[in-house]
């Protein structure tokens, strides 16, 4: 198994000897396998490997949606698997953006009401949550259609919305899992070049989820997972983007 | 976040439809029986409205209102001679023939009154004087008299019109309103000498005596001391009321069919209410589950699912109530079926509906607190 890179950078996300299993008895099986894993603030970090091999575990583990069994997981500085639930709520509330595979759009809600959602969870008024998601809504190129329902959109424009739910509160750290895999190459690539151009700040960290290749060249920094350990992680991906196909 | 779940819930219109009719029916389905009933429970009492005493004084072994057994005539004064009774007074009643036009029959209540004090009397006069009701062969008759004695006749009846009880001429003098009899027979008021004559033969014909306490003396008071000097019963109008309605809830099967209506309101409600919400929420598992992992604690989430379960509760308790209006509505210009609508009753509905949307709620709200916000991960 690689180890990170030392860095002396600020960490966004630091992992430390973290195992998950799920099951009890003879049917217990562990899908993080102790893992050490970093990332860092203003990067586009991936995770990659095959399927099964832990990478979206790995994800709710460092989102606070999952707890784990053992190891430490610092997020921005707080240490997620020694606060309460209710703190993990509250850190994720104020902390996380969400990206998810199938978009997690709420079909009966309007783009803009679905834009909103986490500033009204974040207890912003309704006026000034829809005005920010309508302005958001406008920069990632869906002008005029905030009132539009997500099952009249594409799916390249459903995940912009999704892009724009998960970017409206400002978020520290972005969580991206499989963002591209239910769309077509084009639609996949200029979503990841959008996720590059308005998520990225230097204070902000985006870790995403993929198996798919195509997309590798957008990130910063790749770790490669494989049976529930981290592999090895490739440094400067833009420079020298790896080959293979999970 | 609350419009939110209104327009989560609004926009699946077909589990929004589908929980709306179920709480709309379980509500006019509670409402409108408990209506039925309590009205048809009123019809048992209706004597009591429309003859009006503060003591009603009877056979020992009388039961209940509409089943009276006849006393001897000199009974009246021996409740007289009781020390507390302010008067008394004889009344007839008992259910006769009248004949129609066409020679057909039909059943009248009738009503004989103290000559002298007409207590007793109609409680409300449309046409004519009472006082003529002492002219021989006077009746005066009820609304319903009116449409069930008109029929095979040119015109309705009305007053100078004369018909039959009994085979002996019936004038009539005077049009009441009265409350509907139990058996929904018409009310015929007459003097309490007349009714003797209207009535079959018996040896006993004196049917109830009304009495009022005298000054100084309870209702209750006066009763009591009836019933020691004369060992007749004595109920005052509150206790013959609850003595004729424990009566009917003992003795007929009618408390039994309409509970077990509105039992049935409710375990649709709650079945048909409880099972759709829960869909609901399993199929918006996925979003609540969004929900959670974006920061929405549980108990904002239970909060939405609340105000969801009682937006269509409050909605479907108005509609099914409203349309229990209007029947009753219906049902008051047609005289019939019974209905009555106490205040309690639309309070009753509400407790109950709401009852059922908390419970739908409470099971959605426990699948909430067991999910995992990482479900949102799982393909």
């Amino acid at each position: 198994m690689a180890e990170s890179k030392p860095f002396n950078g600020n960490l966004a996300v630091h992992v430390r000897g973290v195992t998950k299993s799920f099951g009890k008895g003879e049917a217990k099986t562990f899908a993080l396998k102790g893992v050490n894993f970093d990332a860092r603030q203003g990067e586009l970090l991936m995770i990659v490997g095959p399927s099964g091999c832990g990478k979206t575990t790995l994800l709710s583990v460092i989102a606070g949606t999952l707890n784990c069994d053992e190891g430490e997981v610092e997020v921005f500085g707080s240490q997620i698997e020694k606060l309460k639930p209710r703190q993990v709520t509250e850190f994720r509330k104020k902390n996380v953006g969400f990206i998810f595979q199938q978009f997690n759009l709420i079909p009966t809600l309007s783009l803009i009401e679905n834009v909103s959602v986490p500033l009204l969870i974040n207890g912003v008024g309704r006026r000034e949550a829809e005005s920010k998601s309508r302005d958001l809504l406008d920069k990632l190129g869906l002008k005029g259609r905030g009132k539009e329902r997500p099952t009249n959109l594409s799916g390249g424009q459903q995940q912009r919305v999704a892009i724009a739910r998960a970017l409206v509160h400002e978020p520290r750290l972005i969580i991206c899992d499989e963002p591209t895999s239910a769309l077509d190459k084009e639609t996949g690539a200029r979503i990841m070049e959008l996720l590059r151009e308005t998520a990225i700040a230097p204070d902000r960290c985006v870790i995403v989820v993929t198996h798919d290749s195509r997309v590798y060249k957008y990130a910063d920094r790749m770790t490669e997972m494989e049976d529930g350990r981290v592999e090895r992680v490739h440094e400067n991906i833009q420079l020298n983007p790896p080959k293979g196909d999970h | 976040m609350y419009q939110i779940a209104l327009k989560m819930l609004l926009g699946d219109r077909s589990k929004y439809i589908m929980l709306l009719g179920g709480l709309t029916f379980s509500a006019l389905l509670m409402t409108q029986q408990c209506s039925v009933f309590f009205g048809l429970l009123s019809w048992t009492t209706s004597h009591m409205r429309n003859m009006r005493a503060s003591i009603w004084v009877v056979d020992p072994k009388v039961e209940q209102l509409n089943e009276i057994k006849p006393m001897r005539d000199t009974d009246v004064n021996r409740v007289r001679s009781v020390k507390g009774v302010g008067f008394a007074v004889p009344l007839y009643t008992g259910i006769v023939q009248a004949r129609m036009p066409d020679g057909a029959f039909k059943p009248v209540q009738l009503v004989g009154l103290d000559s002298a004090s007409l207590v007793g009397r109609p409680p409300v006069i449309l046409a004519g004087e009472l006082a003529q009701l002492r002219l021989p062969h006077a009746v005066m008759i009820d609304q319903l008299g009116v449409k069930r004695l008109s029929f095979g006749r040119p015109h309705p009846l009305g007053i100078g019109d004369t018909f039959e009880i009994n085979d002996r001429e019936a004038r009539i003098v005077g049009i009441c309103k009265t409350d509907l009899h139990f058996f929904g027979y018409p009310y015929v008021y007459t003097t309490y000498d007349e009714a003797l004559q209207f009535g079959p033969k018996e040896r006993k014909m004196l049917s109830i005596v009304l009495a009022e306490p005298a000054k100084g003396y309870t209702a209750e008071q006066t009763a009591r001391l009836i019933e020691k000097d004369t060992h007749l019963k004595a109920y005052t109008e509150p206790e013959f009321k609850k003595a004729t309605l424990d009566w009917y809830f003992k003795n007929t099967g009618i408390p039994i069919s309409f509970g077990t209506t509105i039992l049935l309101g409710f375990i649709v409600g709650i079945v048909v209410s409880g099972q759709t919400f829960y869909s609901f929420v399993l199929e918006n598992l996925k979003n609540l589950g969004a929900l959670k992992a974006m920061g929405a604690s549980n108990g904002l989430i239970a909060r939405m699912l609340v105000i969801q379960a009682l937006t269509v509760g409050f909605l479907g308790y108005g509609i099914g109530v409203g349309m229990t209006v209007l029947f009753g509505m219906g049902a008051s210009k047609n005289g019939q079926p019974p209905f009555l609508f106490p205040y309690q009753l639309p309070l009753f509905t509400l407790a109950v509906i709401l009852i059922i949307c908390l419970f739908s709620a409470f099971l959605g709200i426990l699948k909430i607190y067991k999910l995992e916000p990482a479900i949102v991960f799982r393909g």
